[in-house]
């Protein structure tokens, strides 16, 4: 199946799906955005439709949207039928949660954990959220858009240029910033107050 | 610890540093890109066995030499420690490419420690990304050059005690937020 015809017949199954296609030219994805109460069932959709047939759960992960919230994206991959679709979904900024996939996709269980001990997101059902990756006292939600890097806030950039910036003008202009380097004096330890009479 | 009298100690100092700097077994810490470059120095062509370097001790505490190849990460970082502790004395660190010596080029990362040296005391630090065989042979020679410049004696090498090296020292507290208008 095409991935038009993927996402037609999944958006077909699932109320408030809207299918588009990825990038990626002939390796194209269909792509299909749910509102986030319709995604275990979106998913249970593409697994248990005969035509679909999406047996492999490849993997599920979130971007951040920022203002807009979270978005959760899953891939999900059929052997028999050699097509893949894009499932994604978005959450609010706060408080981002949305149902487990663990009892469709044994799995999701680990994918899951890294997206929540990543980005914050939790996903309810799950039967243990713990964290994957990261030491155990560590704080924050790192991939997060706003989770700052202490060590570029300590020492600036040394090489010359940020993806994005040209050639010339480097210094006369704003410098792009990349997400988690906050502007010099914006985050961290204030500097001392200069001395009275200057 | 005693020192031997001047007119036997030279020739036994000698003596002890030589066996000492030729019969390193290396207890390879290996987490990344560079334990395929230590790997690679270790097989037919680098042979770093030609200089008494011995790869693959049984274990931590049968190895002289520990080299921290690749990226330590933060939850890398107590095992780190605690295998050096398991190491007898007289033992060495070699800092083994750019990530072990100052986080290399994941130096803004969240997870990575820069430099392994926050964690043990490093002898010999060798730079690359990943080094060529030939750096760790450098570095290897530049050690047992270390080696034989020191003072043994009857109570063992004379070396700053790591088992008084405090992590607590390390650590820094909370930064606070800015005030406003600061």
């Amino acid at each position: 199946m095409t991935p038009e015809e993927v996402g037609a017949r999944l958006g077909g199954l699932v109320a408030g799906a809207e299918p588009s296609r990825s990038g990626g030219e002939e390796f194209a994805r269909a792509t299909v955005d749910v509102p986030p109460p319709a995604w275990p069932p979106a998913l249970r959709a593409a697994r248990d439709d005969p035509e679909l047939a999406m047996d492999f759960f490849d993997w599920l992960t979130a971007v951040d949207e920022q203002a807009d919230g979270f978005r959760v994206v899953a891939h999900l991959w059929s052997t028999r039928a050699r097509h893949g679709v894009l499932i994604r979904t978005l959450l609010p900024p706060e408080a981002p949660a949305v149902g487990s996939v663990v009892d469709l996709y044994p799995g999701a269980a680990w994918h899951e954990r890294e997206t929540y001990e990543m980005f914050g997101v939790s996903f309810t059902g799950h039967p243990d959220l713990a964290p994957l990756l990261l030491p155990p006292e560590f704080e924050g939600h790192p991939l997060r858009k706003d989770f700052v890097l202490a060590s570029r806030v300590a020492k600036p950039w040394p090489g010359a240029k940020e993806p994005g910036e040209s050639h010339a003008g480097g210094g006369r202009r704003q410098p792009i910033r990349p997400p988690g380097v906050p502007a010099p004096g914006e985050w961290g330890p204030a500097p001392p107050a200069p001395p009275e009479g200057e | 610890m005693a020192t031997l009298p001047a007119v036997l100690g030279e020739p036994i100092r000698f003596v002890l540093n030589w066996g000492r700097r030729y019969s390193l077994w290396v207890f390879n810490f290996g987490l990344a890109c560079c334990a395929i470059e230590f790997i690679a120095t270790s097989m037919g062509r680098h042979d770093f066995i030609r200089l008494g370097v011995i790869p693959f001790a049984h274990g931590p505490r049968q190895a002289d030499l520990m080299v921290v190849s690749g990226t330590v990460t933060d939850k890398m970082a107590p095992a780190i420690r605690r295998l050096y502790d398991q190491m007898p004395e007289p033992k060495y660190v070699i800092s083994f490419g750019a990530c072990s010596n100052c986080g290399g080029p994941y130096w803004d990362s969240y997870s990575v420690t820069k430099g392994v040296d926050q964690i043990v005391p490093v002898d010999v630090y060798v730079p690359g990304c990943p080094p060529r065989p030939e750096a760790l042979l450098h570095g290897i020679l530049r050690l047992q050059e270390q080696i034989t410049a020191e003072q043994s004696g009857l109570g063992g090498v004379s070396r700053p005690d790591p088992a008084r090296f405090d992590p607590a020292a390390l650590s820094a507290p909370l930064v606070p937020a800015p005030t406003a208008g600061g």
